[in-house]
């Protein structure tokens, strides 16, 4: 599979503080990348640089094998994370003149942007004023001004920000249909449960810094599994089970105990399991939980309050 | 190139389909004639001022001041002094006092708006002016014309000469031609002086369509700024197609309300006054001033459009934009002034100077034009500007985009950083 993008020793520099530094990864073509880290993680100036309007201090960015995507406009959809549009334009207006300034001829974008706004349920606002839609249904007006001229590379920045949760969905179908025709979609966002859902890959920095590269459940493997147990349970009662790593307790209902016990990495459950059971412990209720990105996220960046 | 047409479109389109636009459009002439008719308005709806005349010369010179009064425009009404007659002038202003204050009113209701209080002998009158309000120089003048007037006629009758010779002393008028090696005919007529008025009107219209153009310009950009539009603008084409596009678009936009004024102007003329305006195109063509007017007009709207361009770039709201603006502003109204001056001496060594200065060169040789400045000063004034355009617009690329993409409030530092080519990006 071809590689869309590549960034090799990505450093960018404003005066003594490295925005982002010695970044490096690849997207493969086709695949949706999860560009993932707290605010101020670098992001945004990581995209910046992906899309030529930042130069880097140092480090090398390689867009659909040009070293400069100024080049390469006319094949690149770009969301920016503070969105707004002409308020005065329609939508159809608005995305056939973004359409057109990627090279669709004037008629066909107009055309282009009427299917895609009766598509996604916007054929009634069409010739409405962007002033007088929703917040929501700007937003999908906004994505699809950046994606009407069927852009080989689709740069998303913090896309389901301020969306609500129907409009989430309808977004997370929409990078899937993008992926589906072959285009790569690289989405910023700091909640990992679209990240989870739509990603072939996730890249983690934090502070400028790469953190993690790979697949959805390999960064979940970075995080441990817990067991949870809830009854008349005393506080040490798990903590010195095989492959426990540390255990937290809470009160839970109808007077019980919750102990939550952390597994050591690659550590079986069933060990820990045999162990409470052998020690005849009063257990109302047993779950384990597997890792999720967010875990992943929080023990990857070391941003226990984030997310 | 087409994207750089294609918002220049978008541009154009945006403004000129608002009903606001138009409205201004509509509006401008309708102010203009209110200007020129409000004054006559007002002076034919105000009643006429009451005025009353007091002469204790004992010369009789009350009946020449009154009969200057009846040629004043509005005819004031003449009314006979209150408490009329008088022992001494500070009797008859003890007197006439609560009437000029508003305190008494005259018989049937009317204020007293002024008093002609004639005092001294025949051969030394004086003339004191009593007025309810205190800006009154037109009528203060025309007395004292009156007065004077009287008092010489007075002189020379002292001196033996008959009421024929007096009057024909007075009518006795020099006959005062104007002649110029720049008038074709010799003598100076209106049709020689119309370039010099024609070029003044240009100066002037380039001024406030410069001002229009720019402040279109910087609206549209402080509003992508805002709405960050101006970075998926960025995304989609280059800085010089941007600003390219927008400073076409928003110069179409006034040359839109240019034609519209000219025209509705034109066919005003053209139906009033045939010959003027037929004068006025000769003006125009003949002299070539409608090239000097296209030549600077793109030379002072590139100059000031890339200026308002990058500011709007590094503004959020147009409260950031009029902070940066003051100073640009203050620089704008000097050629204002001096303006009158071009047209009336062309040549004086200080305006010369200001026409070099590139920012003030668009609207003080556009004034000049008429009177046909040296050549080496035109090409030299115009050198001058192409090279400050073209400075404006090399340093406005590399700043505008650190602008584009800065975020908050304005930050002066990074202006700066821009302008030096140091910003985020090349």
């Amino acid at each position: 599979m071809e590689t869309a993008l590549s960034l090799d020793g990505v450093t960018k520099r404003y005066g003594a503080f490295a925005a982002v530094a010695d970044l490096s990864f690849q997207a493969r073509t086709g695949r949706i990348l999860g560009f993932l880290g707290p605010n101020g993680a670098g992001k945004t100036t990581t995209l910046r640089m992906i899309l030529g309007l930042v130069r880097p201090t140092a480090g090398q960015v390689r867009v659909l094998g040009e070293t400069d995507a100024r080049k390469l406009r006319r094949r690149i959809g770009f969301l920016p994370e503070e969105r707004g549009l002409y308020r005065r334009m329609t939508p159809v207006g608005v995305i056939a003149f973004l359409a057109t300034l990627k090279g669709m001829p004037a008629g066909q974008a107009r055309r282009r942007a009427r299917t895609l706004l009766e598509a996604h349920g916007l054929g009634e606002a069409c010739d409405r004023q962007i002033r007088a839609l929703s917040k929501g249904m700007a937003q999908k007006v906004q994505l699809l001004s950046a994606i009407a001229h069927e852009p080989e590379l689709v740069i998303l920045d913090e896309p389901f920000s301020g969306l609500d949760p129907v409009n989430q969905q309808a977004l997370e179908a929409i990078i899937r249909e993008l992926a589906g025709r072959g285009a790569t979609v690289i989405f910023s966002t700091h909640v990992m449960q679209h990240a989870e859902r739509l990603c072939d890959q996730v890249v983690l920095i934090a502070r400028g810094r790469k953190v993690f590269d790979g697949r959805v459940d390999e960064a979940c493997a970075a995080a441990p599994r817990r067991l949870v147990l809830e009854g008349a349970l005393t506080c040490n009662a798990l903590a010195d089970a095989p492959g426990v790593v540390r255990v937290v307790h809470e009160p839970a209902e109808e007077g019980r105990t919750r102990l939550i016990a952390e597994l050591a990495a690659g550590a079986p459950v069933q060990a820990a399991l045999k162990a409470a059971f052998q020690r005849d412990l009063d257990i109302a209720r047993l779950e384990l939980k597997e890792p999720h990105l967010h875990d992943a996220f929080i023990v990857l960046t070391g941003e226990r309050d984030a997310a | 190139m087409s994207r750089l047409l294609a918002i220049a479109t978008r541009e154009y389109w945006a403004f000129v389909r608002t009903v606001g636009f138009w409205l201004s459009i509509c509006l401008m002439p309708f102010g203009l004639l209110m200007a020129i008719y409000a004054s006559g308005l007002a002076e034919k709806t105000a009643p006429p001022p009451t005025l009353a005349v007091v002469d204790l010369s004992g010369a009789g010179y009350g009946d020449d001041l009154a009969a200057a009064a009846r040629e004043d425009r509005p005819i004031p009404t003449l009314v006979p002094a209150p408490g009329a007659p008088f022992a001494s002038p500070a009797d008859a202003v003890r007197s006439l006092r609560p009437f000029l204050s508003g305190a008494r009113r005259l018989p049937g209701g009317a204020k007293l708006d002024a008093v002609a209080l004639i005092e001294g002998t025949r051969s030394a009158p004086a003339l004191n002016l009593w007025t309810r309000e205190i800006a009154e120089p037109a009528l203060e003048a025309r007395l004292a014309d009156a007065l004077g007037e009287a008092l010489r006629r007075n002189r020379l009758a002292d001196a033996g000469l008959a009421p024929a010779q007096i009057a024909a002393l007075e009518a006795a008028q020099p006959k005062v031609a104007h002649f110029s090696p720049r008038s074709g005919a010799g003598e100076v007529s209106l049709r020689d002086r119309l370039p010099s008025y024609v070029g003044f009107a240009m100066g002037l219209m380039l001024w406030s369509l410069i001002l229009t153009g720019a402040g279109v310009l910087l609206n549209s950009v402080i509003e992508e700024k805002s709405s960050r539009i101006l970075e998926v603008l960025l995304t989609s084409a280059s800085v010089p197609e941007i600003m390219g596009g927008k400073i076409l678009g928003a110069a179409a936009v006034t040359a839109t309300a240019l034609c519209v004024w000219l025209g509705l102007a034109g066919a005003a003329l053209a139906s009033q006054n045939p010959v003027l305006a037929g004068d006025i195109a000769g003006v125009l063509f003949q002299h070539g001033l409608l090239f000097y007017f296209a030549l600077y007009f793109v030379g002072g709207y590139l100059a000031y459009a890339t200026l308002f361009t990058t500011i709007g770039a590094f503004c959020e709201t147009t409260r950031e934009a009029q902070t940066l603006l003051g100073p640009l502003m203050i620089l704008m109204s000097i050629p204002m002034i001096f303006m009158g001056q071009a047209i009336g001496r062309p040549d004086a060594p200080l305006i010369q100077a200001l026409s070099w200065f590139p920012p003030f060169t668009p609207f003080l040789m556009a004034a000049r034009a008429a009177s046909g400045p040296p050549w080496w000063q035109v090409a030299g004034t115009g050198a001058l500007l192409a090279g400050m355009v073209g400075l404006e617009l090399w340093i406005a690329g590399r700043a505008f985009r650190t602008g584009a993409l800065s975020s908050g409030r304005f930050d002066p530092r990074l202006l700066l950083a821009g302008l030096a080519g140091r910003g985020e990006s090349a």
